[in-house]
């Protein structure tokens, strides 16, 4: 994953976390594979410890170059990273949720085989449409990510179904996601029970840092960490609604703690003239 | 009104800068025939959108959809020629 002179390799606690995380995990981040058998199919699952640990590493370098955030706003199983940067929980056990949820997502994509797709371009109400229009394939929005962009989540033939008539309707991306499960719809809200189960021993601390809880645009409190867990990967993300609350509160910066730009260029359509940057775009070189 | 090719790039280019906002850019460093997706600029679709919406506040010029912007969006050449040709026609 990291070539040899790549500039994250330098960054504070970079060695320490990868040899924190291969105590925990047999998957191997440098080489992106995991020991022994597990196959290219777990490629959902790889991202997702990657994106934990890569966020991690960059939390800790801009907090070694002095950065002091005020609040976290997390975007689906960035949930994770946010709750160990706030030390809610320790990095071991972040890294212990992913991969348990990651599996068991895994699972849910082996039995009910389902997708997800990135529609750019279109307004909610022909997002709305397209779902009702291909009724009867449980497509519902999983991403509410800006005016025209949202994720939808579905059966897989649903989201390939959606995929097409987006086209057709003018959109101008319409791609699938490295999912191969409904994250975030309704469906998986059935497994709430057994994420209350991987997390049963975790004890969850006060946290350093607050962090807004998308659905009630309110700081998430502590006793409610576990059930927000439990029940978020069967409900929508609420991005947009997230930003637009912290620009109310008066909040003008916005850095984005990971390797990705993402929800940097979402930023452009809530708010033009916030500042926003990725942390994985401004490495030393 | 229709534009000089040289100075319409120019435009396109300051556009890409200032929409995509790529602080650290300068005009001269978009090549005019370098791929702006992918392996070029390194532009991907949520760019895209942004560029359809400049492209349309701008110059009122509208991308229909996905296709057309495909291959409008190859290079800033082929942006400033889909300009030239639609410009005053949307």
């Amino acid at each position: 994953m990291f070539e040899d002179h790549h500039p994250l390799r330098e960054a504070p606690h970079f060695k320490e976390l990868l040899k924190r995380a291969s105590n925990q995990t047999k998957f191997d981040l440098l080489n992106f594979s995991f020991e022994g058998d597990e196959k290219e199919e777990d490629l959902s699952l790889k991202l997702q410890i990657s994106a934990y640990f890569l966020s991690m590493v960059h939390f800790y370098r801009l907090r070694a170059a002095g950065w002091n955030p005020d609040i976290f706003a997390e975007h689906s199983m960035g949930i994770y990273s946010a709750l160990a940067a706030s030390e809610a929980i320790g990095f071991e056990e972040g890294l212990f949720i992913t991969e348990a949820i990651g599996r068991l997502l895994k699972r849910e994509g082996a039995i009910h085989p389902g997708g997800m797709a990135s529609i750019i371009g279109l307004p909610l109400e022909e997002i709305q449409k397209i779902c009702q229009d291909l009724n009867g394939f449980q497509l519902s929005i999983a991403n509410y990510n800006g005016s025209m962009h949202f994720v939808l989540s579905g059966e897989e033939q649903g989201v390939e179904k959606a995929i097409s008539l987006a086209l057709s309707r003018k959109a101008i991306s319409a791609t699938r996601l490295a999912f191969n499960t409904a994250l975030h719809s309704p469906s998986l809200y059935s497994l709430r029970e057994e994420i209350m189960e991987i997390l049963q021993d975790i004890k969850v601390q006060p946290l350093k840092v607050p962090i807004l809880n998308h659905w009630t645009v309110k700081p998430l409190r502590r006793e409610e960490i576990k059930d927000f867990l439990s029940q978020e990967i069967g409900r929508p993300v609420y991005w947009i609604r997230c930003v637009e609350k912290l620009l109310q509160e008066g909040f003008t910066q916005f850095i984005e703690v990971g390797h990705e730009t993402t929800l940097t260029k979402l930023m452009r359509w809530i708010d033009r003239e916030a500042e926003a940057f990725s942390a994985g775009d401004r490495l030393p070189r | 009104m229709v534009e000089s090719n040289d100075h319409l790039i120019e435009k396109i280019k300051q556009l890409i800068i200032q929409r995509l906002r790529l602080v650290e850019m300068t005009p001269e460093m978009i090549e005019t025939d370098a791929p702006l997706f992918g392996e070029g600029l390194g532009l991907d679709s949520i760019d895209a959108l942004e560029l359809v919406l400049g492209l349309e506040k701008e110059f009122g010029v509208i991308i229909p959809d996905a296709e057309v912007g495909k291959k409008v969006f190859q290079s800033v050449r082929t942006m400033a020629q889909y300009v030239l040709e639609h410009q005053g026609t949307a």
